[in-house]
């Protein structure tokens, strides 16, 4: 526990509540004016049916403990804050690179192409400022998403990292251990990718674990 | 007239917010995350953003949204209203999307008047002036000389249908269609010819659902979409039947790809396994049913073992639903979906949902079929004029043997107007529906229109049947109007009332629907049955309620929490026997089975395939599929096809293939999988648009309207859309 007023922002998914309705990805898009044909966030699912039962599991960046985008990122302009965890991007010094697009282990990323900036899924921290909680949080139907501060005891995340039993999607190669954890049982759980920098060039387990 | 736009958004009725402490007391019980902000973050919010409060229009669920304008006035986001138990703070993808509905760059703007063909696309811009004038003047001359029930009216579900109605019958028409012939009314039918009412489904606290066709993870309806996933984290068990993998099947306990057509020989034989094995709620049936003993001997002929050889479900599953049913009863239930819009006996095939419901015993019961219970609003009265010219009766009268002559038939009613009988209808005007798209038989819709001396549409965008119109008026959007005020019912959770205003100005020159019958009004003579503003309207509707008025100027919706079981007890049901009809009193008189007889569905010829109709979750069926942002996830339908039945036509995933019926065709890409039955297909509803004033959607995929040829339900003239068989054929490779 850290003794000083620092945030540690998570969101807990239970992939069991959602019915894949999309109203997170639109309400993102929206909120952060994402352009045409992008989204910072997603619903994947298991496909086929056999007799089991579909899983849909949405996902956006995951605000990462030991983020492989800030290791790849020559600017600086990718970086995580100290004051709540959140890993965001400083467009007046992002140099469009795009480094950080093939460095995240989750394909969080993308490329803005008006603006040629990297952009991503930031929580809505402008609508955290505002006191209100992100847009995909807010909207969903059955509420599989639930978000707060992990280092507030009290807080609903806390209470649920205590009471359930939950997982991380880690990529076998670089655990970039993620903010975001899913209640148990959540599938698909393979999808993550190796990062690499531009060009398929894949660097040493150290400089993604070494930032 | 133009003066009489534009109304500055109510003081009453937005909220100011200044900073996150207000934000906070705007969104109730977020206490938890604002003392986690700490006052620099606070002082960060957005300066001049005001958040209203309204009810989402981008379907019929009328969900609590909050919009957020900016300092320009433009809306920023729709955000769900917290305080809204119907929605339970919940936006669903397309209301999220409401704001590419008002800033949509394929919105009419002013009035236009057709130069060209029908559906040639050449317009002209006149004012609202010459068009209030025209419209009036036709209305006029048609009502002389066919009388007044030679123009028809046709509204959608909508806050201000309520005055398409009151002016239609004012004008002096009987013929005032609605969009629920083409939806529901054969469900309403059979629960209505079996309670004396249309009872709503407590999802919420169920055990144990059974929903047979519908799709309520995917055709959301709030809050049972959401109350179903509740139940089933509290151990209820969903059981779906659909030809199709939909997404509640995805979800669902079991899922059983049932034969199409044949849900009526399931539930038979689910009654013939509750009543042999005694399993049926014995007190119950005694006490508050009629025809029990009628209803036994019917069903012995409907064993499982002959519903297995009908329905494609095992035997032993079907005894074994049954008692699962039994044994979770009352809270256990036939849930009674809502589009209905499908067979021949459609309201049969209902009643054996609703007689299954009964057996029971979940009336009125947590977790079963619950008394509707909706807050009554006043309105201001009035007394249509009597005109002698007038024939007896609807135009579509006596086609159906149990219509609803407040809904009508759209099919029985285009029947009658093509062939002229037995009066001629020559006018019309929609408002807020597109039955070029919703209607089977789009081809049929289009030979009515082309025997018309006068077509108006009032719409937000080039519909397509706006695209057929005479004269096309510009309605604005639900976040640019002043809405009456509407109760609802929240299923199990809640009743409400809820209320609508301008949360940005109308944009261009659209003009409300009310401001267009009070102008016509005015212009025929009837203006005195228009003698009011909607403020007044709303007053009038709140003026034995001032508890909600105050409550919905607070929090945006007034909830009345809960329907508490037991409300009925003791009370008379609304049928002949003033119980429960498990055998119909009334229907033999009608020519209709007083219990559900079973006739199996066409067989497939060879070849062919039988097209089903449905939907997903962020299209509302042609409302929304043009919808810039809603586009993005679905830029165009695909043609569900078994990779079996793929594989014997030489169809590849992602082949543009063409759908046969006989009464249209169209082209789109084949989606192959085995999410579908062999023997059925599928595409979403709202593509291959005719209109070129739809940019994203026209001439995208196929259009289902077009290829469904038109059957209607018997005894209520809902379309039947479920009995159409294709042929699938291979245009051209997909590209590798």
């Amino acid at each position: 526990m850290q003794t000083n007023n620092h945030k540690k922002y998570a969101i807990i998914i239970d992939t069991f509540k959602c019915f894949d309705c999309k109203a997170c990805m639109v309400a993102c898009k929206v909120e952060n004016s994402v352009p045409q044909g992008y989204w910072r966030n997603w619903v994947r699912h298991t496909g086929g049916q056999q007799g089991k039962r579909t899983h849909f599991q949405p996902g956006q960046c995951m605000q990462c403990e030991a983020p492989s985008c800030v290791a790849a990122c020559p600017a600086g302009a990718t970086f995580k804050r100290e004051t709540d965890g959140l890993v965001v991007i400083d467009p007046d010094k992002c140099i469009g690179c795009a480094n950080c697009v093939s460095a995240c282990p989750y394909g969080a990323r993308y490329r803005n192409p008006a603006t040629r900036l990297a952009d991503k899924c930031d929580f809505c921290l402008h609508r955290l400022q505002r006191g209100e909680l992100p847009a995909c949080v807010e909207t969903c139907p059955t509420k599989a998403r639930t978000f707060g501060d992990l280092n507030d005891p009290e807080s609903k995340v806390s209470r649920l990292l205590k009471s359930e039993k939950l997982v991380q999607i880690v990529n076998p190669m670089v655990n970039t251990k993620p903010m975001i954890f899913y209640v148990k049982g959540t599938l698909p759980a393979d999808w993550t990718v190796q990062p690499t920098l531009p060009g398929n060039v894949h660097m040493p387990l150290e400089f993604w674990t070494e930032s | 007239m133009a003066s009489k736009i534009n109304p500055p958004i109510s003081r009453r009725n937005f909220m100011k917010i200044s900073g996150a402490a207000a934000a906070g007391a705007a969104l109730g019980g977020r206490a938890d995350l604002l003392h986690a902000l700490s006052a620099d973050q606070a002082s960060q919010a957005t300066e001049g953003d005001r958040k209203i409060f309204s009810a989402c229009d981008m379907c019929f669920n009328k969900c609590g949204i909050i919009a957020r304008v900016d300092k320009s006035g433009n809306i920023r986001k729709i955000d769900p209203n917290p305080n809204y138990l119907k929605s339970r703070g919940m936006l669903c993808a397309r209301g999220n999307a409401g704001v590419a509905q008002l800033y949509d760059p394929d919105r009419l703007q002013y009035p236009l008047l057709r130069k060209g063909e029908r559906g040639e696309g050449k317009w002209q811009r006149i004012s609202w002036d010459e068009a209030l004038d025209l419209a009036a003047e036709k209305m006029k001359t048609i009502g002389e000389k066919y009388t007044r029930c030679g123009f028809m009216f046709m509204a959608g579900t909508d806050l201000q249908s309520t005055f398409v109605h009151r002016f239609a019958e004012v004008y002096g028409s009987y013929n005032i269609l609605s969009h629920e012939s083409n939806c529901l009314i054969s469900r309403n039918r059979a629960f209505l010819d079996t309670f004396g009412i249309v009872p709503i489904p407590d999802t919420l606290n169920c055990k144990y659902i059974i929903m047979p066709g519908a799709n309520r993870f995917e055709a959301l309806v709030t809050p049972d979409s959401m109350d179903i996933v509740t139940a089933m984290q509290n151990g209820a068990k969903l059981v779906v039947l659909d030809p199709r993998y939909t997404k509640t099947a995805a979800l669902a306990t079991e899922w059983h790809a049932i034969k199409p057509g044949t849900d009526m020989a399931f539930f038979l034989a689910v009654m013939h396994v509750l009543i042999n094995e005694k399993l049926y709620d014995k007190k119950f049936v005694a006490e508050k049913t009629f025809g029990f003993e009628k209803l036994r001997d019917h069903v012995q002929q409907y064993t499982p073992q002959w519903a297995e050889l009908e329905c494609e479900i095992a035997a032993k599953d079907i005894v074994r639903m049954a008692r699962e049913l039994a044994a979770a009863a009352p809270a256990a239930m036939v849930y009674p979906g809502r589009r209905s819009s499908d067979y021949e006996d459609s309201t049969q095939i209902r009643r054996s949902y609703a007689i299954v419901n009964a057996l029971l015993g979940n009336w009125d019961r947590t977790g079963g079929m619950m008394y509707p219970h909706k807050i009554k609003v006043g309105t201001i009265p009035y007394d249509a004029p009597f005109y002698d010219s007038n024939p007896d009766d609807r135009v579509d009268a006596e086609r159906a043997k149990m219509m609803f002559d407040e809904e009508g038939s759209f099919k029985h009613t285009r029947d009658a107007v093509i062939e002229g009988k037995p009066y001629p209808v020559k006018g019309w005007l929609t408002y807020k529906t597109n039955p070029m798209q919703t209607g089977a038989n789009r081809n049929k819709t289009i030979e009515m229109i082309n025997k018309l001396d006068f077509m108006i549409t009032v719409d937000i965008t080039m519909s397509d049947t706006a695209w057929m119109a005479d004269l096309v008026l510009p309605a604005p959007s639900y976040l640019e109007r002043e809405d009456p005020v509407s109760s609802f019912q929240g299923s199990s959770a809640c009743s409400g009332v809820t209320i609508r205003d301008p949360i940005v100005p109308a944009m261009y020159e659209s003009q409300p629907l009310f401001n267009i019958v009070k102008a016509l009004a005015q212009r025929l003579e009837l203006g005195e049955f228009f003698d009011f503003t909607i403020k007044d309207f709303r007053a009038a509707q709140l003026k034995k309620l001032p508890e909600v008025a105050a409550a919905i100027k607070k929090e945006g919706v007034y909830n009345e929490p809960g329907v508490t079981p037991g409300q009925h007890e003791g009370k008379p049901f609304r049928t002949v026997s003033k119980k429960i009809e498990l055998f119909n009193q009334r229907y033999p008189d009608k020519g209709i089975d007083p219990m559900p007889v079973y006739h199996p569905p066409q067989k497939t010829p060879p070849n062919h395939f039988r097209l089903v109709v449905g939907r997903n979750a962020y299209i509302t069926q042609s409302s929304s599929t043009n919808n810039a942002i809603l586009h993005q996830l679905q830029p165009e339908n695909s043609l569900w096809i078994h990779p079996k039945a793929a594989r014997q036509s030489g169809i590849r995933h992602g082949d543009r293939v063409e759908v046969t019926s006989s009464v249209g065709k169209g082209v789109l890409p084949a989606r192959v999988t085995d999410e579908i039955r062999e023997d059925t297909v599928y595409m979403d509803s709202g593509f291959g648009a005719l209109s070129r004033g739809l940019s994203n959607v026209f001439g995208k995929g196929a259009s289902n309207s077009e290829i469904i040829e038109d059957y209607a339900d018997e005894v209520t003239g809902n379309m039947a859309m479920h009995e159409t068989f294709v042929t699938v054929k291979k245009i051209s490779a997909v590209r590798s």
